[in-house]
């Protein structure tokens, strides 16, 4: 028999009270004031045979009532006969997560993160199950819950244990809430395949630092019955400090000195703060040419240029000297290359026409360090030969084109390019057939009354996108004077991205083939309209070229883990060939997007055909964050569980208190307990008042004669 | 008159029941009907020819004091003529009332220090009735009250008024009030100690020889309840000390026996010191008629021929 309120077995203390009740009886209780007691000797108490055979009667029966009450008040059960107790053999699920970023690099913690592992692992019992994930960007089953169960019961631990010791921890910035989210979900699904789920546990291997990323904990909404149980690992050395390249911003400066900008930040329980930072040599990492010294406070950051060396050709990486851990010490670099860009304008105004479209467009187009874009000028009236066309990233068309012309852009934009037509009058309604392969195509003059404005804009597209926001999506300042009316709904798949205010459509996408064709029925010089003299159209330029892809393909500086993108002229043309830093090749198939593939950090070279460009993938900066984590952070993201060195010991008795409860609920024994309780103390009244009608005396004092 | 044998005891019938007499609330009332009543028993009329303003002349003897020549009855009738004053003559006593706390216990329905006070008062009437002086010392563990022996109109009732003054001691000590008097009183004379001398006899004994030393005489009344004597209860109850507040549980029955050889032994005690000092020792139970103590008393005086009863014997 078990109790669930064993504490109410010491109110079976109180049988203690009839005895002493009873011995108070014996005791008399009549005084006699006396002159003197002097001469009295003491003499004991005397007891009759009688009285104490019919108190010893009437005590058992007290004794026994109050022992009944305590037994019945401690809730008493049997475990045995108990239905729920099946509920005892629930087996726990664990799912160990183990982080393997790149700050486990650390010394000492991956061996550290390894012992502590196997010491959950093995602590897991036969009846329970258990997964393995380990987690840096993303979460994996080292070992899944399938595997755990395949495995023999005896092998299972050393299984997993095995498995980890072959792991290593990446060069990825670990993202601890995915991870724990990715953890909870697996073990949710686990509940699907029993009918009674027992308790769910998540081990957190990890270091715990503050650069975890916990962002996508803020709005996941935790299981019940769920408990996290974190083991923090401590770094041998606290001082680490880290090295990112800054973005690069073409300014005066850069040109007149150039020079790589590198963010040195030192953790906030760094014990140094003395570190140099220089051009370092690839495989040894030993400075080439001076270091510069630098000083940074534990907690802060500092920006530092480092100059390009006039004669070292092979600057590829920025080390970083003076902390104790060495895997964020390198930023690998590659300088952008300046590209070029071709785009074809077809109009017939002079090249030094300040009042046509082309004086204003080739001033809008950009041409800073990273991207030069160069206007080539073709007379409309020539016929331009494919081969010509081809080389061209994007097409300005504002007047008639030869139909040859006109039929090469519209092979170009089958092929993906993307045609800019302004007619300046009504005249090019041909051209405009020719290109969408249309015919009777009309488009008319209009010429408002005092002005046309923009609007019904579509912000959603990519092209208007960035003015979507309310400080920059006003563009009723731009006056239109005149314009073209073209009924746009009747080409099928055209998309109207803007209207006059009069409903005339201002800006329409005609989507051809993987290209596309943009008509804009106003020109932006300034006999047709103020556009070219307003603060939108620079902006809108560039944000036609980023939507024809002449933008793309210039970021040559990733983190670890992050896809690379190949871009869709390298990736459709023909296989590509990814050269890793360690020198091995990976080959992609025709027509990949991107190369996610990029584990490791150092100069990825992406050959695709004769074109061949570098890319530089560093350690995320948020690993450098090594101080640890905030104590409460878990708790403030709403994790449940304890977040201290584990108590399962707590944990079982409080399982082991819940079933005991529903067994006792179930039972309910202590009913009849107090049922027979009842009826002692009937027996006890009928009893003593019996015996005091039988002896002419009055009951005994003390007793519970209810 | 006290004459024939026949008179030495008083009459059973003729004894006042003490249950009665302490019926009656006044304590002077009550001494009076003693006194009467004994007077009664040995007089026809205790009134007749009795004065307390009574003198004696004697004829003059050579040896006697020239000052006490009576010249008046010289000069009538030409005998010389010793005047006898009354004070010469007189007793001066004094009573020792103890008013300790165990003096008032009673299981008769009144206490021994009812039944003391009664006796005293019936002392003191007596004794002023033949106009010695009476005086009275209370005490407890020290002395209450002290009353210097005199005899004038009013001493009597203050007297009274002492005696029924409540027991209000807690404790008996009989060494110091016994040496306070000794220092006290300068004249000899009487002294009449009544106490139940229930408290421990060790000092008892240089007390009282104080007092024979300094030439009084001591007269001892020792009362006691009769349940002090026999420990005559049913119930086995807690026995409460009524001057220590100590509490034993007692059996009556087994514990008799043994009770009363010790209160007997301690009685005997009492008594074997009294007679070694020549100090007569009266135990006097409360349940006993007063008369016989004071009987008891004059008898003591009359056999020690201290005490010649003179008046009562010259008068018609």
């Amino acid at each position: 028999m078990n109790f669930l309120a064993p504490l109410f077995l010491i109110g079976a203390l109180a049988v203690a009270a009839p005895i002493v009740f009873h011995l108070i009886r014996r005791t008399t209780r009549e005084r006699t004031s006396f002159s003197s007691v002097m001469f009295l000797p003491p003499s004991l108490p005397r007891l009759t045979r009688r009285s104490r055979l019919e108190h010893l009667l009437l005590l058992l029966l007290r004794c026994l009532a109050l022992g009944l009450l305590a037994l019945g008040f401690a809730r008493p059960f049997f475990r045995n006969s108990s239905p729920a107790s099946g509920s005892g053999a629930q087996s726990r699920r664990v799912v160990v997560l183990v982080d393997v970023s790149a700050s486990m690099r650390r010394n000492g913690l991956w061996d550290a993160a390894r012992e502590r592992a196997a010491e959950v692992l093995r602590s897991i019992g036969p009846g329970d199950e258990a997964s393995l994930y380990l987690y840096s960007r993303k979460a994996a089953p080292l070992v899944s819950f399938e595997q755990w169960r395949a495995a023999p019961a005896g092998q299972r631990a050393a299984l997993a244990i095995g498995r980890l010791a072959a792991s290593a921890p990446g060069w990825e910035d670990d993202r601890l809430g995915d991870a724990l989210i990715t953890a909870s979900e697996a073990l949710a699904d686990t509940d699907a395949e029993k009918k009674a789920p027992g308790p769910r546990q998540i081990f957190l291997i990890s270091d715990l630092k503050a650069g975890s990323s916990l962002e996508s904990l803020q709005s996941y909404d935790w299981p019940k019955n769920l408990e996290l149980r974190v083991e923090p690992l401590k770094a041998r050395y606290p001082t680490n400090a880290g090295l990112q390249l800054v973005a690069e911003s073409p300014d005066a400066d850069r040109l007149a000195s150039p020079a790589v900008h590198v963010r040195v930040s030192n953790a906030a329980n760094s014990a140094r703060e003395q570190f140099q930072v220089g051009w370092g040599r690839a495989p040894t990492g030993d400075f080439i040419g001076p270091a510069i010294d630098l000083y940074v406070p534990p907690g802060q950051s500092r920006v530092v240029p480092v100059p390009l060396l006039p004669n070292a050709p092979d600057m590829r990486q920025v080390v970083l000297r003076g902390d104790d851990e060495n895997f964020d010490n390198t930023a690998y670099v590659v300088p952008p290359a300046r590209r070029q860009l071709s785009v074809l304008y077809f109009g017939s105004e002079s090249a030094g026409d300040s009042h046509g479209p082309l004086f204003f467009l080739q001033r809008a187009l950009p041409d800073d360090p990273r991207l030069s874009v160069k206007t080539d000028v073709r007379a409309p009236s020539a016929a331009v030969p494919p081969a010509g066309l081809r080389e061209a990233k994007m097409y300005f068309v504002t007047d008639s084109l030869v139909p040859e012309t006109a039929l090469g852009l519209r092979a170009q934009m089958l092929a993906g390019k993307t045609v800019v037509f302004a007619p300046r009058s009504a005249l090019a309604a041909g051209t405009l057939g020719l290109l969408l392969a249309v015919d009777g195509l009309a488009l008319e003059d209009v010429q408002p009354r005092d002005y046309a404005m923009f609007g019904d804009i579509d912000f959603r597209h990519p092209v208007f996108a960035p003015f979507a926001d309310p400080h920059f999506s006003d563009f009723t300042k731009i006056h239109v004077w005149k314009y073209r009316r073209w009924n746009a709904g009747a080409v099928p798949a055209a998309r109207i991205l803007a209207r006059f205010d009069g409903g005339d459509p201002a800006f329409v996408e005609v989507p051809l083939g993987s290209g596309r064709l943009l008509v804009l029925l106003t020109g932006w010089n300034p006999d047709d309209s103020q556009l070219a003299v307003s603060s939108k159209f620079v902006p809108l330029v560039c944000s036609l070229l980023d939507f024809a892809g002449g933008l793309s393909g210039q970021t040559t500086q990733y983190q670890v883990g992050d896809p690379i993108p190949l871009g869709p002229a390298e990736g459709a043309s023909e296989g590509t060939t990814i050269t890793q830093p360690d020198g091995t090749t990976v080959s992609l198939a025709p027509g990949a997007a991107s190369f996610g593939g990029a584990l490791q950090p150092g100069i990825y070279v992406v050959s695709a055909g004769s074109r061949s460009f570098r890319v530089a993938v560093n350690v995320a900066a948020s690993e450098s964050r090594t101080e640890p984590l905030a104590p409460d952070e878990l708790e403030r993201y709403g994790a449940p569980g304890p977040r201290n060195p584990p108590d399962s010991a707590r944990s079982e008795l409080r399982q082991a208190a819940l079933r005991a409860e529903e067994a006792e609920g179930l039972q309910k024994l202590w009913r009849w307990l107090l049922s027979a309780t009842l009826a002692v103390l009937l027996v006890e009244s009928a009893l003593a008042g019996w015996t005091a009608r039988r002896s002419g005396d009055t009951l005994p004092r003390g007793g519970t004669t209810t | 008159m006290i004459g024939g044998a026949d008179s030495s005891q008083p009459r059973s019938a003729a004894l006042i029941d003490p249950k009665a007499l302490m019926g009656i609330r006044d304590l002077e009332l009550r001494a009076r009907v003693v006194v009467e009543g004994f007077w009664n028993g040995l007089h026809r009329s205790p009134y007749h020819g009795f004065s307390v303003e009574f003198t004696e002349y004697r004829q003059y003897t050579p040896g006697d004091d020239p000052r006490y020549v009576d010249w008046r009855v010289f000069a009538r009738s030409d005998r010389y003529c010793i005047k006898k004053f009354q004070d010469e003559t007189n007793l001066r006593c004094h009573l020792l009332f103890d008013q300790s706390r165990s003096m008032s216990y009673g299981s008769t329905g009144y206490s021994k220090a009812q039944y003391a006070a009664t006796l005293a008062a019936t002392l003191a009437y007596f004794l002023h009735g033949q106009g010695d002086a009476t005086g009275l010392l209370s005490f407890d563990e020290a002395v209450r009250e002290y009353l210097p022996a005199r005899h004038r109109a009013g001493h009597l009732r203050q007297l009274m008024l002492a005696l029924e003054k409540p027991a209000g001691g807690r404790s008996t000590n009989l060494t110091d009030p016994i040496g306070r008097i000794a220092s006290l009183v300068r004249k000899r004379g009487l002294m009449a100690c009544i106490s139940d001398f229930l408290a421990p006899l060790d000092r008892l004994e240089s007390g009282l020889l104080a007092l024979t030393a300094c030439g009084h005489e001591v007269t001892v009344f020792q009362v006691l309840d009769p349940a002090e004597l026999t420990l005559n209860f049913e119930q086995a109850s807690l026995f409460e000390d009524m001057e220590s507040a100590r509490r034993v549980y007692i059996d009556p029955a087994p514990a008799r026996s043994e009770y009363v050889s010790r209160i007997e032994a301690h009685c005997a005690a009492v008594r074997s010191i009294c007679e070694k000092l020549g100090i007569g020792h009266h135990r006097v139970s409360t349940a006993q008629p007063l008369e016989l103590a004071l009987f008891e008393f004059l008898k003591e005086r009359m056999r020690r021929g201290k005490w010649s009863l003179s008046g009562a014997r010259n008068r018609p």
